[in-house]
């Protein structure tokens, strides 16, 4: 099986945890830092947190005799990206009382608070837990937050694929009890007494990320995660899904065993039943022969590339007692989100707002969190979230959608979404500073004055209605998926970005490196070029990421 | 005409004495020389074996910092070598129905801050002053000890000298105010009350015992040029508080954890330039104010008090201005706007009726065994709003004022009721907000000394990410065992508040161990409410962790007081 010679620390942390309760009630206790244990720290991301610090504040801080600005992020665990408009007034005082105030919509249909000091985070957790919400798992070494295609009018059978990621979460979910003792004061506290034949005592190697797409949009990027499933439908039915499984995006600079992978289809199956099976057994044989000892080569693509596909598939196969199909054809020719107004095959009515970076906050422009608010409190419209961080009011009936429409056009949602320019509503980019402790350079912070500058360009070459994917992160980890993009920088230092080119539109080929650490005017000089070279070099209608691998820029 | 031994020790009596020592000096020569006598007869035993009735005298002493108790017990003492049966006691402890029996009575009091007694000295003033008159059988005196920098000097000696009159007892010897270098004036005069209570003939032989020691024993106050190193505010954006913690070097600078530093703040430039327009005087003019002469300017910006004066100092500017004022605290320069003087004459009359500027004193958070040559102090600027306006505390405003390397004043205020105990002792330290500061002071000596002893510190203010005064500090000491416990209480992080009282509670069985042990436990902070909520859960601690009733508890905080393991410093 797989190489535990030297397991990671990581790896005695988890089998120590007593499922995964820890010191973190110990830790909550100690009165005179912000932060807990660094055993506890590893824990805790099992129960959707991560411990983080204003790295803004450090120098100052220090100078003052306080200790770092300590603070936890909490992710909550929503399936496909949905939320009862009961739900959102809920998130939206959570989020006032207990944090920053700002609802960051991620990259994963989520949505994520930041700032929450370590007092506040038990009344945080217990007030989600009033309005049904939970941040189990969102975090940490098992199966994370289910992504799904976002927009119920992609297909008659969205609502079909849909409820799959609620039940693959359900299916995945750790048995231990230790959240809701520590956080939902169900006492017990004890030697661990459930047992979890999936994750065991030393859950998966590394994090673990399924998406499911619905042909012919790929708006959930369902290559860039582990495990991707890709509905199949005939005919109006949905016959099953292909899988995909080792994709992954994370690298390490300097690190040349690292490497982004988009997922290999390995092939078809149908029945719910056999899809959770064999769901289930994938993640059973990256249990058993994931690396354990370099948590840099643990995700599932390194040990689908160490085993080969096919035996996985296999090895996958031996453990359902069934076999997978061939795959069955599929085609993608969107990757996108549908801004503004939508029918779908029942008449419901859904507005998708641009949401830049995924931050929902109240500026004096622009009140989006107020009239989102405003919104839920009419009780019309059901909330979700797309994996490029905007959010879809949705399932609105005819009758409702003025009410709705005055709402948005009153708070000047409905201008921000229409006015932004096609390339601002394809940018993505990562958390990064101030908080994110990964982070080698801006990500949100800088990403939307970069833009600023980039439109003149675009302009300027009268590619303003181009549509180039470009995402942004402060480091190589991945998480705005910028190895997927067209245009991809990855922080390198503060200010520096390389710049990554050639990924297709559709998310199924992988850019590459064109030039290393840039500073902006850099950047900016580059991309005027290329867009020169685009705008008279280009067949018609080919996108810019199949220009560059024509001209061999990578 | 002396021998050399004589002369030499008599010029260095007299080289080495201020001008009032001098001026004493003649006097008590011309005494003895008046009397016809030498004073050789006095070189050995007392003069008062010639009288042969004991004279019983009792001592009592109203102290805050220590310095009126460690002065009494130093008089008890002269009073027992002259072989006077002598009782000592605090005021706090004294049993007020013995006052029907006591014959000679002496009181040495202090005056804190405005003219008010010591704690210690309210409980026996509030009694006597229930009382009907007819002590005449009690003879009593006073020692009032004071800080002629403040306004009101000696005031509480001096109440408590009117009191006594009132009552109906008999003065038996004047009135004694002393300044800070009380030490000779005290031993003086108390050795001239001795005398004339004990009627003996030979007065000067009474105060003739050790007159060079009392000489050297001057304890003047040393003045210290300090430079600040550094000054930081410890809050951190969004606070509602500004705490600085200043760092002042100070060659050569003594003191012990526990003490003070004593400032006199200077009055902002903007404030000394508004009175000096309104009274059209000549700033660069001299002038005398209490025997020193300066230049007005000066002493508007050094000397004199100009916000918020007094009732008496308005009822006296009225006098001057000759007009109708109401009796409120009001500041000069809107007595100057609305009743304004004359002309700069007038102005300079209005000069000498105000009062100099009272200093104020500031714990010092740091140990000299861990900062040589340093002091540092924690000052929370004090900042209110008046008519919508913000104002902020003259002196916390002048020392969070203070950039670095500018330099200012000081002395050094010794605190000698608050002493670390042994290093072996356990040490209990209860410190919410600035309370703090001593204790800072307290940890870095114990870590210096290595102390055996535990140490626990409770600490409090409003909000954890922004007043946690000293966190990476206490989180070091805890790290490396300084700090056997800590617990704070951050009373605005919830919405229910929390105090260090609610903290103790919570920690109750562990507080009452550590005090069965033998544990000192030091208060510092606020004085109210902090102070009396820490001392009523002290009594239910006790109560209930002890098993005692309400009166035994008591009985028990009582007790600690009396050891000297419940020491406070509260303000």
């Amino acid at each position: 099986m797989s190489d535990n010679k030297n397991l990671s620390a990581v790896e005695g942390i988890k089998q120590k945890s007593k499922g995964l309760r820890g010191t973190i009630q110990e830790s909550l206790r100690n009165e005179i830092t912000g932060s807990i244990s660094e055993d506890d720290q590893s824990l805790i991301k099992f129960h959707g947190m991560y411990q983080q610090d204003d790295r803004d504040r450090r120098d100052e801080r220090a100078a003052k005799k306080l200790d770092r600005l300590y603070s936890f992020m909490i992710r909550l665990r929503l399936p496909g990206g949905f939320l009862t408009p009961e739900q959102w007034v809920a998130l939206h005082h959570i989020a006032g009382d207990y944090s920053t105030g700002v609802i960051k919509i991620t990259t994963r249909q989520t949505v994520q608070l930041h700032g929450l000091i370590k007092s506040k985070i038990k009344p945080t957790i217990q007030a989600f837990n009033s309005a049904q919400l939970d941040s189990i798992a969102t975090c940490g070494d098992v199966n994370r937050n289910v992504a799904c295609a976002s927009h119920p009018k992609q297909s008659p059978v969205h609502e079909q694929v849909f409820a799959y990621a609620d039940k693959i979460s359900t299916l995945l979910k750790p048995k231990t009890r230790a959240y809701y003792e520590i956080w939902l004061d169900e006492e017990k506290i004890s030697e661990r007494s459930e047992e979890d034949p999936l994750y065991q005592d030393r859950y998966l190697p590394r994090k673990f990320k399924i998406g499911i797409a619905i042909p012919p949009n790929n708006d959930s990027d369902v290559f860039t995660n582990d495990l991707g499933l890709i509905a199949i439908i005939e005919d109006g039915v949905l016959q099953g899904f292909n899988i995909a499984i080792g994709g992954g995006l994370g690298t390490t600079h300097g690190n040349q065993d690292t490497y982004p992978r988009l997922g290999t289809v390995i092939g078809f199956t149908d029945t719910e039943e056999k899809v959770l099976k064999m769901v289930y057994e994938v993640l059973t044989v990256q249990r058993d022969y994931g690396n354990r000892s370099d948590r840099k080569l643990s995700r599932l693509k390194y040990t689908v590339d160490k085993y080969g596909a096919d035996w996985f598939r296999a090895e996958v196969e031996k453990r359902t007692g069934f076999k997978l199909e061939a795959p069955k054809p599929y085609t993608f020719t969107q990757r996108e989100d549908y801004y503004g107004w939508e029918e779908n095959h029942e008449g419901l009515w859904y507005y998708t707002l641009f949401v830049e970076n995924g931050r929902v906050l109240d500026t004096d422009d622009l009140p989006m969190k107020q009239a989102l608010l405003d919104i839920a409190q009419t009780g019309k419209a059901n909330f979700r979230f797309t994996s490029n961080q905007n959010l879809i009011l949705s399932d609105i009936k005819k009758k409702d959608k003025k009410k709705i429409q005055e709402i948005l056009d009153r708070a000047g949602l409905i201008r921000h979404t229409e006015t932004a320019s096609r390339i601002r509503k394809n940018a993505m980019a990562c958390v990064a500073l101030n908080t994110c402790p990964l982070a080698l350079a801006e990500g949100q912070r800088y990403l939307p004055d970069l833009i600023s500058r980039i439109e003149p360009i675009l302009e300027k070459h009268g590619l303003s209605d181009e549509q180039i994917i470009t995402r942004m992160t402060g480091c190589p980890n991945g998480c705005a998926r910028p190895y997927a993009a067209e245009i991809g920088f990855i922080g390198t230092a503060y200010g520096r970005y390389n710049l990554y080119l050639g990924g297709d539109r559709y998310g199924e080929r992988l850019n590459k490196l064109y030039k290393e650490s840039l500073d902006e005017p850099a950047i900016l000089g580059e991309l005027d070029t290329l867009f020169g070279e685009f705008k008279h070099g280009r067949h018609a209608g080919e996108p810019f990421g199949d220009f560059a691998v024509r001209k061999n820029w990578i | 005409m002396l021998a050399t031994v004589k002369q030499n020790a008599f010029q260095e009596l007299v080289s080495g004495a201020s001008h009032e020592e001098l001026v004493w000096m003649n006097g008590f020569l011309a005494g003895v020389l008046s009397v016809g006598g030498s004073l050789q007869s006095a070189a050995g035993s007392v003069a008062l074996a010639t009288d042969p009735a004991p004279v019983k005298l009792t001592i009592v002493y109203g102290t805050e910092t220590g310095n009126a108790k460690g002065l009494a017990t130093r008089l008890a003492a002269v009073a027992k070598q002259q072989g006077v049966r002598v009782k000592l006691a605090g005021l706090d402890q004294y049993r007020t129905a013995d006052l029907v029996k006591e014959s000679y009575f002496v009181v040495v009091v202090s005056t804190q801050g405005d003219g008010d007694l010591p704690v210690t000295a309210v409980k026996f003033y509030e009694y006597l002053k229930q009382q009907q008159p007819g002590f005449s059988h009690l003879q009593f005196a006073v020692l009032a000890l004071g800080d002629s920098s403040y306004p009101l000097f000696c005031k509480a000696g001096e109440d408590i000298d009117s009191l006594l009159e009132e009552k109906g007892a008999r003065r038996f010897f004047r009135i004694q105010k002393c300044d800070t270098d009380y030490e000779n004036d005290a031993t003086t005069w108390f050795r001239e009350a001795l005398s004339s209570l004990t009627q003996t003939s030979d007065r000067a032989a009474l105060v003739a015992s050790s007159p060079a020691q009392t000489v050297v024993q001057k304890t003047g106050r040393k003045i210290y040029q300090g430079t600040v190193l550094s000054s930081v505010n410890l809050n951190d954006q969004g606070s509602a508080k500004e705490t600085y913690h200043i760092e002042i070097s100070a060659e050569g600078v003594v003191y012990e954890p526990g003490d003070a530093l004593g400032v006199v703040p200077e009055n902002p430039q903007h404030l000394v330039l508004e009175v000096l327009s309104l009274s059209g005087a000549d700033p660069e003019k001299r002038i005398s104010y209490k025997g020193a002469e300066s230049t007005l300017l000066h002493l508007l910006k050094t000397k004199l008090n100009l916000v918020y004066l007094p009732e008496r100092v308005v009822r006296k500017y009225a006098e001057v201005v000759q007009q109708d004022i109401p009796e409120t605290r009001i500041g000069l320069v809107d007595l100057l706007k609305i009743y304004p003087v004359k002309d700069a004459a007038q102005f300079e009359r209005i000069v000498e009726i105000l009062e100099p500027v009272a200093p104020r004193l500031y714990s010092i958070s740091s140990a000299l065994s861990a900062n040589e040559d340093e002091v540092h102090i924690t000052v929370a600027k004090d900042r209110f709003e008046v008519n919508g306006e913000t104002g902020y505390g003259l002196c916390s405003g002048f020392l969070s004022s203070l950039s670095e390397s500018s330099a200012f004043s000081f002395y050094i205020h010794p605190n000698r009721q608050f002493r670390l105990p042994a290093p072996e002792q356990d040490v209990i330290m209860i410190g919410p907000g600035t309370g703090i500061a001593p204790f800072r002071s307290f940890l870095a000596e114990r870590d210096a000394q290595m102390a055996s002893g535990r140490n626990w510190l409770f600490f409090g203010d409003q909000h954890f990410v922004t007043d946690f005064l000293y966190q990476t500090e206490l989180q070091n000491w805890f790290e490396t065992g300084v700090l056997t416990r800590i617990n704070t209480a951050f009373s605005r992080d919830q919405e229910e508040k929390v105090y260090v009282q609610h903290k103790m509670l919570a920690q109750a069985a562990e507080l009452y161990s550590w005090l069965e042990t033998g544990a000192y436990l030091y208060v510092c902070g606020a004085k109210e409410p902090m102070s009396i909520d820490v001392e009523n859960t002290l009594l239910r601690i006790v109560s209930e962790q002890g098993g005692k009733t309400e009166d035994q508890a008591a009985e028990y905080i009582e007790w600690l007081k009396q050891s000297s393991r419940y020491l406070k410093d509260v303000y």
